[in-house]
């Protein structure tokens, strides 16, 4: 895709004129098909979108910095209950909440980035799996505020730009998040293009050597943090406002894990690597749940194993290989596929 | 944006309107846990209903009732939501059944409301659930519900000072909130309240300093388990079942966990709704036709909310004569009461929860050398404690 063609003197805000923004037709037109071959699949349909989000903001994370976190969904769930709380108690207007819920991921990553980014590799890892267990922890305390285990509900979110219902089949949920998606992926594919993206992606290659080519790597570390915490944050509260419910698990170290897993099985350092990993995870889980509830977890696990083994890079091999083959056709030098 | 709106929901509508017109079937879809740490709810859920169909029938005047099994591990209000409307929307469902965590049933409520379907609920026994939708319907039972007689039948039997000690999650919370609530109103003193935390396994610290406190009795909760078996473990290691103090528990010697539990339950001193060991002609055949199904079932409080969550089903089929009208299958099973397993219940009209006996049960062994909740008490025709308009 465009990302691995681009030239590293491009700058921010280039991307987009004289140029159209290919992926976002792409999933936009996907999006819609499915919209109209599945309506009775909606709700479906948002979570994956959902889970793609958060799946899209650990690939910034771990694919495009080298970060890797195991706690990412402390800025989910922290999204998500800002977005629930903001509804429940001061303005129910999605798109509000919405801003919150990113400025509140944003500065949960920001205050926890502050400390943590200090450490490297596994000790920052743990860092992350101890923020999120705290986080899990303060909800479950803070059940005044919270609900604990009984979820926070009860709030109502009105109409999306004042004029459409959350309907019951989820039509508004779905095409809400799913333009929040479009715009949440354009802006990413131009952040990791830019001359920004391009140093974060300097530091997961050679983190030393950036520094002494004179590279701010914390600041540009915590910066990148921070956004992923952002779109934690949107996520988590997209979750909140199509559900209407919080619960604890959103803060749990299950979905951190889980996240990790789809971006894994997708491949990392690709946007789409993290659309595919998501899509096919969660289509598979759906699918052999509904064929077998009580044993479906043996196919993803042997679906885990298979791509592991035969796919080391993920499933974005699997379009590296075709894409070598026919360069290889035309002569063309092929792609760099370290990215 | 019109045109697509009014064509999706016409295809939808005219789909829907076709599975109500060939309704010989009617189909419940039932949202459980089926893999997972949670299992063995659905194990439970499924042969409770296995065995109700067997006695029954699985007709009712001629409509055919099917029960639709989807996994839902764990509490997870999004997964919740979307299997219910896929149920709902593509599956043709008219009613929901299941439910075992709390936030589940939360977020299934808007749906239900719009799209008016009846749900049962199996487990999820948190008071306010039901508030939340006027379809829904519970048969097992809310935690204030069993706590409370607990603590009136402890004033009742010269216990003066209780320690509580309780997993610090919802749950928990909440028994030990109304547990203490009502025991210091009429008179006892709450000496000191512990919460866990939920994943402790060595519960030996907590029962010293609760044994240190020499209280007559100690209030527990805590979910079922491995957790359980440790913390019954601990209590007669500590000395604490030697010093005479009573243990007072709910769910604690649940039948799938009581024969693991072993001799360190005997005497434990438990509230609660439903005993395998429950004396009555309903409860026999009930476990009999499980036993019958599968010579390893056991009959839990699960089972017998997935058995009356049947029957509630097949009455509301009953009175709509299979026609899809779920507010006079609602009206049908508001004020229905019924000889169940457990013993005589009703759901009560306003709150669609049930008003049933809470027995006082001592963990003992039967005949067969078996531990069974022998019941020795009863408080009778308890309401939902924690119900607040």
């Amino acid at each position: 895709m465009t990302q691995t063609t681009v030239k590293p003197s491009l700058a921010l805000g280039t991307l987009h004129t004289g140029r159209l923004p290919i992926p976002e037709l792409i999933a936009l037109v996907v999006g819609l098909g499915c919209f109209f071959a599945f309506p009775s699949n909606l709700g479906f349909m948002t979570e994956i979108v959902i889970m793609i989000l958060l799946v899209l903001s650990l690939d910034l994370l771990l694919g495009y910095t080298g970060i890797a976190s195991l706690g990412q969904a402390a800025m989910f769930g922290g999204g998500a209950y800002c977005a629930g709380l903001f509804a429940l108690h001061i303005h129910n207007d999605p798109l509000l909440g919405l801003i919150m819920a990113a400025l509140f991921g944003g500065l949960m990553a920001g205050v926890s980035g502050l400390l943590f980014l200090r450490a490297h590799g596994l000790s920052f890892i743990i860092l992350t799996i101890a923020f999120g267990s705290l986080t899990f922890a303060v909800a479950n305390q803070l059940n005044w505020l919270t609900g604990g285990d009984d979820g926070l509900y009860g709030y109502i979110m009105a109409p999306l730009f004042g004029a459409f219902e959350f309907d019951f089949f989820g039509r508004t949920g779905f095409l809400y998040s799913l333009g929040i998606l479009l715009v949440v992926f354009y802006g990413l594919r131009r952040l990791v293009n830019s001359p920004f993206g391009l140093s974060a992606q300097g530091i997961r290659e050679d983190r030393q050597r950036m520094t002494s080519l004179g590279f701010p790597v914390y600041r540009v570390m915590l910066m990148i943090y921070i956004i992923a915490g952002a779109i934690a944050g949107i996520a988590g509260a997209l979750s909140a406002q199509t559900i209407q419910v919080v619960g604890l698990q959103s803060l749990s170290f299950t979905m951190s894990a889980e996240a990790l897993v789809m971006l894994i099985l997708g491949g990392t350092g690709r946007l789409y690597g993290a659309v595919i990993g998501t899509v096919v995870f969660m289509v598979v889980h759906h699918y052999a749940a509904d064929l077998d509830p009580s044993t479906w977890m043996l196919v993803i696990g042997l679906m885990l194993i298979a791509v592991v083994l035969f796919l080391p890079k993920g499933m974005v091999q699997l379009v590296d290989m075709t894409r070598n083959k026919v360069s290889r056709l035309n002569g063309g030098a092929g792609h760099d596929n370290s990215k | 944006m019109k045109v697509t709106k009014t064509t999706i929901a016409t295809v939808i509508l005219s789909s829907s309107l076709i599975t109500t017109a060939v309704a010989d079937t009617i189909k419940v879809g039932v949202l459980t846990p089926m893999s997972g740490p949670f299992s063995d709810y659905g194990q439970q859920f499924s042969q409770a209903i296995e065995a109700y169909q067997t006695q029954h029938g699985r007709s009712v005047n001629g409509t055919e009732i099917e029960f639709i099994y989807k996994d839902l591990s764990g509490p997870n209000p999004a997964r919740a939501r979307s299997l219910a409307q896929e149920l709902i929307v593509r599956d043709g469902v008219d009613y929901l059944a299941g439910f075992v965590f709390t936030p589940n049933a939360f977020a299934v409520a808007p749906l239900i409301n719009q799209a008016k379907v009846p749900t049962v609920i199996f487990n999820a026994a948190t008071s306010a659930i039901t508030k939340e939708s006027d379809y829904f319907v519970r048969t097992s039972y809310t935690l204030p519900q069993v706590s409370v007689p607990v603590a009136r039948y402890a004033l009742d039997n010269d216990i003066e000072s209780v320690v509580t000690l309780v997993s610090d999650y919802g749950p928990g919370i909440d028994a030990e909130v109304s547990f203490v609530e009502e025991f210091e109103a009429k008179g006892g003193t709450v000496v000191e309240t512990i919460r866990m935390p939920l994943d402790s396994t060595d519960f030996g610290p907590y029962m010293q300093r609760a044994g240190s406190l020499n209280p007559d009795a100690i209030y527990a909760f805590l979910p079922g388990g491995p957790p359980t078996y440790s913390f019954v473990q601990a209590f007669s290691d500590n000395g604490l079942k030697e010093a005479g103090v009573t243990f007072l528990g709910t769910a604690e010697t649940q039948e799938l966990d009581l024969q693991t539990l072993g001799d360190s339950a005997l005497g434990l001193v438990t509230g609660f709704h439903y005993s395998e060991a429950h004396d009555s002609e309903t409860n026999r055949a009930f476990v009999k036709t499980l036993k019958d199904a599968d010579a390893d079932a056991v009959a839990n409080w699960a089972s017998v909310g997935a058995y009356d969550g049947a029957h509630v089903i097949y009455e509301m089929v009953r009175a709509t004569e299979g026609r899809k009208d779920p507010d006079a299958a609602i009206d049908a099973v508001r004020g229905l009461s019924w000889e169940s397993p457990r013993g005589p219940m009703e759901i009560d009209a306003t709150y669609r929860s049930p008003i049933q006996n809470v027995y006082m049960r001592r963990v003992e062994r039967n005949d067969e050398g078996n531990l069974v909740n022998f019941e020795f008490d009863v408080l009778s025709d308890q309401p939902d404690h924690g119900w607040n308009p």
